[in-house]
C-alpha cells in the first residue's frame, strides 16, 4: 500500500504520491501525468475540492471504466484519516486490479484420456502422421498425441494467418493512378507523365468477432479452438474475442498482449459454474446489449463456436442470433459435434438458431478449422 | 479574451454562449486552454461534444478548423495534397524554357502548389491558434490515429517534398469519440479526457431552456421528464440532448402548449429514430410516462 495524504508533507509531494497510488492502482499515469498534475493545479484550482477532484480526473483518466475508479480511489486517498485507518485496512481492496500471476490450473484443457477414447484415436487411418493427426477429432485425442499436434496446430494456424495476409497483398496492382507519384516521376521526362504508377488499394479492413463456448460439454474443444482464435487474432487486427459459459468474459485485451496464460486462468476460474450448464441464449443477448453498440457496426463477421447444447430458452438464442445477424455481414457457426457420423442439429438451441446462420460447419479437428480460411477469405 | 484564470470563469463565457456546462467539463477545458494538451470527449452520441468545441471557440473568439473522420480518411484528405492540375500546366508552361530540372522541381512543389486540408491548416495558422476539432475519431482507421501521435505530441507535420512544418500557435486540439471502438493506448496518453453523460433533469431542462427561450414552462417540463424516463427503457437508440430540443421544437412548431397523447404520438419520431422505439413507446402510450 503506498502512502496517503496525511502522511505526506507538502501538497506536491502529496499529488505525486497520488499519482503513484493511483499507478499502483491500474490507472495508467506516468510521468507526464503527474507533471501534467502538478503544473496545472497551480493557484486558483487548489484552493477548492471539486475543482481539484475534476482537473485531477481528467489528467489521470482514460476512459469511464477508469473515471469510476478514480471516484474510488480519490476518496481513498485524500479522506482517510489515520484514526480509522485500522479497520479499513483489510477492506481497501479494489476491484478492476488484475492478478497477473495467476497460475493457471487448467492449462491443458481436456487432456489424460480414458483407455477407450485412446483406442478410437488410434483407429482413425492416414498417409502419415500429420495426416493422421489433422483428421483426428479432437475429443479422441490421447496423451502421446496431444504435444505433436499442438505443435502441428500451431504451425498451421501460423500458416493460415500469414496467407490470410498475403491474400490481400497481391491484389494491389490495378488501382487508381497515383498522380502524385507520377507526376513525382515525370519530371525526369520534363514534364511528360511516361510512367504510370498507381495507388495500392487499401485492404477493406474486415471485423471479426468471435464468441467462444468453453463451457463442461466443450471442455475437450476449447484449448484447440483457443488456439485458433489466438491466429486469427494475427490477421484481423481489430478482432474482439469472448467466451462464455454461464456469463460472457471479454478476453480481447488479453489475446492482444498474448495472454493465453490468463485466458486459461480465467477458464479454470469460471469452471465452478460448469454444472450450472450452458446458457447460450443469455450470453449472446448480453453480448449483444453490452458490446453490441460497440462492436456491431461496419458489418463485421460472427463467429460462434460452440456446441449448442444449450440449457436455457431457445426462443431467447433464436431471437438474438436474429439481432446480432441483422448488423452482421456473416454468422458463422462451428460446431463440433457436427463432425460425429449421424449428427443432427436436433438440440432445442441449434434448432432455433439454424435460421439465421449464414454459414454452419463443424470444428472437430484440425482440417475442418483450417476449411475455414476460405470462408473468411473470400468474405 | 486572452487570459482565463479560472474553470468558473469557463462556465459563465460557455452560459453567455448558449452552453450549460458543469464544473467537470469547464476544469477540462480550462486544462485544455492552460496545459496545452488535447482534449479527448467520449459520450453517448448527442449529448453536445461536437458543440463544446464550437462554443469553445466562440468563447476564445477563434476559427475553428473541423476534420469529420469517417473509415478510409487517409492523409491527403485530412493533411494536404497537391494541386495535381496546376502542377501539370506549370511543367508545360515551363517547357522550353532553360531553367534546370532541380529549378524546375523546386518550382512545382512550393506552397502555390499546395492544398491545405484541416490538419495542415491547423499547423499554419498566422495570427492566433485556431481550435481544432477532430469529430469522431473513433470512426477513422488505427493508421490515422497513428499519425495523429506526431501532430498532437509535437504540434509538426512533414511533408516529403517540402520538410517538416512547425506550428507558430499550437492549435487547441478537440477530440470527439462515440467509443464505438476503442481509441489506442498510446493515443489517450497524449490527451486529457472527459466523460459527457446524459444530463439529468435540472441540467437538461436548463440546456432546452438555453436554447429555445420561449418554451413554455409545461411543455419544457413534460417534454424532458418524458426523455429522461425513454433513457431507462431499453431502446435500440437512446435519445440525446439533441433529440429533446428537436422534439421540443417540433412541438412548439406544431402549436402544442403541453403534450396530449395525439401530440405525443405525432411528434414521436423526431425523438425516437427507429420503428421499434417509437412501436415500443407508443404501446406503453403518453399514461405511462406522466
Amino acid at each position: 500500500m503506498k502512502k496517503q495524504a496525511f502522511e505526506t508533507k507538502s501538497i506536491t509531494e502529496s499529488i505525486v504520491a497520488f499519482a503513484q497510488f493511483a499507478r499502483g492502482h491500474g490507472l495508467n499515469v506516468g510521468i507526464q501525468e503527474t507533471q501534467d498534475a502538478l503544473q496545472a493545479l497551480k493557484g486558483p484550482m487548489l484552493t477548492q475540492r471539486s475543482l481539484f477532484k475534476s482537473a485531477l480526473k481528467t489528467i489521470f483518466c482514460a476512459s469511464p471504466e477508469d473515471r469510476r475508479l478514480f471516484d474510488q480511489l480519490f476518496v481513498l486517498f485524500w479522506d482517510t484519516n489515520p484514526t480509522d485507518l485500522r479497520e479499513r485496512k483489510n477492506k481497501t481492496k479494489i476491484q478492476g486490479t488484475f492478478e497477473n500471476k495467476a497460475n493457471p490450473s487448467l492449462v491443458m484443457l481436456g487432456r489424460g484420456k480414458t483407455e477407450a477414447d485412446a483406442e478410437a484415436g488410434k483407429n482413425v487411418s492416414g498417409a502419415n502422421e500429420t495426416e493422421r493427426l489433422k483428421t483426428t477429432d479432437f475429443s479422441k485425442i490421447n496423451e502421446i498425441d496431444a504435444d505433436p499436434l499442438d505443435a502441428i496446430a500451431q504451425k498451421l494456424f501460423q500458416e493460415m494467418a500469414l496467407r490470410l495476409r498475403r491474400r490481400k497483398k497481391e491484389n494491389r496492382k490495378n488501382g487508381p493512378v497515383s498522380l502524385r507519384k507520377t507526376i513525382r516521376r515525370s519530371i525526369g521526362y520534363g514534364g511528360e507523365p511516361i510512367d504510370l504508377f498507381r495507388k495500392a488499394q487499401r485492404p477493406k479492413k474486415q471485423r471479426l468477432i468471435v464468441l467462444l463456448d468453453v463451457s463442461g460439454s466443450m471442455d475437450k474443444y476449447s484449448f484447440y479452438l483457443l488456439r485458433f482464435v489466438c491466429a486469427l487474432r494475427e490477421h484481423f487486427r481489430q478482432m474482439e474475442a469472448f467466451i462464455f459459459s454461464t456469463s460472457l468474459i471479454k478476453i480481447s485485451k488479453m489475446l492482444q498482449s498474448g495472454r493465453l496464460d490468463l485466458v486459461l486462468s480465467v477458464i479454470s476460474r469460471q469452471a465452478d459454474n460448469w454444472s450450472g450448464g450452458t446458457k447460450i441464449g443469455e450470453c449472446l443477448q448480453t453480448f449483444h446489449e453490452k458490446h453490441g453498440k460497440q462492436t456491431l457496426n461496419g458489418s463485421p463477421i460472427v463467429l460462434i463456436l460452440s456446441d449448442g447444447l444449450d440449457t436455457g430458452d431457445p426462443n431467447l438464442l433464436g431471437q438474438v442470433l436474429f439481432n446480432i445477424q441483422k448488423r452482421a455481414r456473416k454468422v458463422i457457426w462451428l460446431n463440433p459435434l457436427k463432425g460425429m457420423k449421424g449428427y443432427e442439429p436436433l438440440a432445442g438451441g441449434m434448432q432455433a438458431a439454424l435460421p439465421w446462420l449464414d454459414v454452419f460447419q463443424s470444428a472437430h479437428n484440425l482440417e475442418s478449422l483450417l476449411e475455414l480460411e476460405n470462408m473468411l477469405g473470400d468474405a | 479574451m486572452q487570459t482565463i484564470e479560472h474553470p468558473d470563469r469557463i462556465i459563465r463565457e460557455l452560459e453567455k454562449h448558449n452552453y450549460v456546462a458543469d464544473e467537470e467539463l469547464a476544469t477540462a477545458l480550462f486544462l485544455l486552454v492552460k496545459l496545452q494538451k488535447p482534449l479527448l470527449l467520449e459520450g453517448p452520441p448527442g449529448v453536445g461534444k461536437t458543440e463544446a468545441a464550437l462554443v469553445l471557440s466562440q468563447l476564445l473568439d477563434t476559427e475553428l478548423i473541423r476534420l469529420q473522420c469517417y473509415e478510409g480518411l487517409d492523409v491527403n484528405a485530412a493533411v494536404y495534397e497537391w494541386n495535381y492540375q496546376k502542377q501539370l500546366l506549370s511543367i508545360k508552361l515551363q517547357e522550353g524554357s532553360d531553367r534546370s530540372i532541380e529549378e524546375k522541381e523546386k518550382h512545382i512543389f512550393n506552397h502555390d502548389f499546395l492544398l491545405k486540408r484541416p490538419l495542415l491548416q491547423s499547423i499554419l495558422a498566422e495570427s492566433k491558434a485556431p481550435v481544432l476539432l477532430l469529430d469522431e475519431l473513433d470512426r477513422s482507421d488505427e493508421e490515422f490515429e497513428a499519425y495523429l501521435l506526431e501532430l498532437l505530441s509535437a504540434f509538426q507535420i512533414s511533408i516529403p517534398e517540402m520538410g517538416t512544418l512547425k506550428a507558430t500557435f499550437k492549435p487547441y486540439v478537440v477530440l470527439t469519440s462515440n467509443r464505438t471502438r476503442e481509441l489506442s493506448d498510446a493515443l489517450k496518453r497524449r490527451c486529457l479526457y472527459h466523460w459527457i453523460d446524459y444530463p439529468d433533469l435540472a441540467k437538461e431542462m436548463a440546456i432546452v431552456k438555453k436554447r429555445l427561450p420561449g418554451i413554455e414552462p409545461k411543455l419544457l417540463e413534460q417534454v424532458v421528464g418524458f426523455v429522461q424516463q425513454f433513457r431507462l427503457r431499453k431502446l435500440s437508440k437512446t435519445p440525446g440532448v439533441s433529440e429533446t430540443i428537436d422534439w421540443a421544437e417540433s412541438l412548439m412548431a406544431l402549436g402544442y402548449r403541453e403534450i396530449n397523447s395525439a401530440g405525443f404520438d405525432q411528434t414521436l419520431g423526431s425523438i425516437l429514430k427507429s420503428i421499434e422505439d417509437i412501436q415500443q413507446i407508443k404501446s406503453e402510450g403518453i399514461q405511462a410516462f406522466s
